[in-house]
């Protein structure tokens, strides 16, 4: 393709979204396993009585972490074992993520990236944490119901109120993440790329001008 | 001493199981189980109020909840649970009363009925809270945390029964947004858990033996003696029993000469807000459980998958290296 260059394979964007539509689904119906949405007139909206009963609430909320357990096990499996570590953070990424965060509200100029900006790596891991935490916490849930593994009745609290937690630690997490998207027009050509797999060469030769320089470095080897 | 790796993972086996598998022979079902004969029950006609009520409130009176006002109402809403003006109500479930005795009159025949939690076998209260305020314990009982209970009521709404009762004005709730989130401190019975851990009977057993003698209506016992006494009366004597099978079975059975299901059209006929369906699917059981052995065999599959495709790429991207040099 023309003036594009590859960004994401079908596959990464296949977990993306089935991680993040999911991952919507279970931040939604998680509130719901709360007491929140009868309290708060949300089950009176037409369409949305459902979600005043715990029952169905619950069941949905299962359904979408079948989805959200395959999608977090494959990326965890499938890019460790091909050694795809570029989103895990580097030395320096701190510092240099506030020069990004402080160029996005104009002040300062940005910092040379790779192929992902050293914020991208922090929130990566942070929200990988998370996300571990929650689907690990959820898994001993679902096992523990299954009565497959019996829990002590303080280790089965404590994990409850773990996997409580994380969600609104991940609630948090996906609103920032999709704000900081949205919010910044700079942003915009990575979620384009994040439906269509490319991204346009000369965005990547301004914002990424490391990983532009290394593929042009791969295209030279190649045709040497 | 010298630790090898297969004697560290055999030691923090050893360590892991002893915390997550404490007591796994009772940890579902429970050690102990109640018997409650209703052929037995006068509802203690005689005296000023049922003994096994007046047991529960004396031996838990120090537990009851002492709530701070002004009460603020449940935002957006207006209202708030509070029963501590009425303290002194017996013939319902409350905060303050953890048990009681309902009475109907079936066929002629005056029927008194003492209720309080059924102690499920899976008890969805237990499995549902956000918070992990309930515990289901080994002996059997679940137990309601009041120090980490946020009062929102979710527990009742899964409880077949919806046997919790909320007191708004108390609990932890206060300290964080009362205005908007939790309600108050939930009660119920819970089996009198000091008293079961140390090995003595629950103040509504003893109670009522010491009124009856051997003809209590109450038996606490092994579970297994009182589910084999439970069903060997009900083939002898032919009686209805309750409890065995509802939600998945409970710690606490009904003995009754009168079926379950005459008894339950009769509590709808007088409007009473604790019904005893014989119908009880345990949610969990029938619903969550099949979808959660998808989750765990499809994160299994995830994972054969990706390992799959990911030597398949590997060796197509060698492949192709080597075919481009």
């Amino acid at each position: 393709m023309a003036g594009k260059i590859k960004r994401h394979s079908i596959i990464e964007i296949l977990e993306h979204w089935i991680l993040a539509i999911s991952g919507i689904i279970l931040i939604f119906t998680g509130l719901g396993c709360l007491p929140l949405f009868k309290r708060y007139y949300i089950a009176e909206i037409p369409g949305l009585a459902w979600t005043g009963d715990f029952n169905t609430v619950t069941t949905v909320h299962y359904i979408a972490s079948i989805f959200f357990v395959m999608a977090v096990s494959f990326h965890i499996f499938y890019h460790g074992i091909r050694g795809e570590f570029g989103l895990l953070p580097k030395r320096g990424d701190f510092g240099q993520s506030i020069k990004v965060l402080s160029a996005m509200f104009g002040i300062g100029e940005e910092p040379p990236s790779d192929k992902y900006l050293p914020e991208q790596r922090l929130a990566y891991v942070g929200m990988g944490i998370v996300i571990v935490v929650i689907t690990l916490t959820g898994i001993i849930k679902v096992l523990k119901n299954l009565e497959w593994i019996v829990l002590s009745p303080n280790v089965e609290s404590i994990n409850t109120v773990i996997h409580t937690l994380s969600g609104f630690v991940f609630m948090i997490a996906f609103v920032i993440h999709v704000g900081i998207v949205i919010c910044f027009k700079s942003n915009w050509p990575l979620l384009k790329s994040m439906f269509t797999g490319w991204i346009d060469e000369d965005y990547v030769k301004q914002r990424h001008s490391l990983w532009y320089k290394k593929i042009k470095n791969e295209i030279s080897e190649m045709e040497k | 001493m010298k630790l090898t790796r297969r004697g560290f993972f055999v030691l923090s086996s050893a360590i892991l199981s002893s915390i997550i598998l404490k007591d796994k022979s009772h940890a579902t079902s429970g050690k102990y189980a109640t018997l409650i004969d209703i052929t037995r029950c006068d509802g203690c006609s005689n005296e000023p109020l049922p003994k096994c009520v007046l047991a529960c409130r004396v031996q838990n009176k120090v537990r009851f909840p002492e709530p701070k006002k002004p009460i603020i109402p449940y935002w957006p809403r207006k209202t708030y649970e509070d029963w501590s003006d009425k303290k002194e109500k017996i013939d319902t479930l409350t905060p303050y009363n953890w048990i009681f005795v309902q009475k109907l009159q079936i066929k002629g025949k005056e029927i008194f009925i003492p209720r309080r939690c059924m102690h499920c076998d899976n008890p969805p209260c237990v499995r549902g809270c956000p918070f992990g305020a309930l515990t289901k314990r080994p002996a059997g009982n679940s137990v309601i945390n009041e120090k980490i209970c946020f009062g929102g009521a979710k527990c009742r709404d899964v409880c077949p029964w919806f046997i919790p009762q909320r007191q708004a004005g108390v609990g932890i709730y206060l300290h964080l947004l009362p205005k908007f989130a939790g309600g108050g401190v939930m009660y119920k019975c819970d089996l009198c858990k000091d008293k079961i851990e140390k090995g003595e009977e629950p103040a509504c057993v003893v109670a009522c033996k010491d009124r009856l003698k051997e003809k209590s209506v109450f038996l606490f016992g092994e579970r297994k003696t009182i589910y084999e006494l439970a069903r060997q009366r009900a083939k002898d004597e032919g009686l209805f029993i309750y409890g065995d099978k509802q939600n998945g079975g409970t710690s606490t059975l009904y003995l009754s000469k009168v079926s379950f299901d005459d008894i339950n059209k009769a509590l709808i006929e007088k409007r009473e807000r604790f019904k005893m369906p014989v119908e009880v699917k345990n949610k969990i059981q029938t619903t969550f459980n099949p979808i959660g052995k998808v989750v765990i065999s499809s994160g299994f599959l995830s994972i054969i998958g990706a390992v799959v495709a990911a030597i398949i790429s590997k060796h197509k991207e060698k492949g192709g290296d080597e075919n481009g040099r």
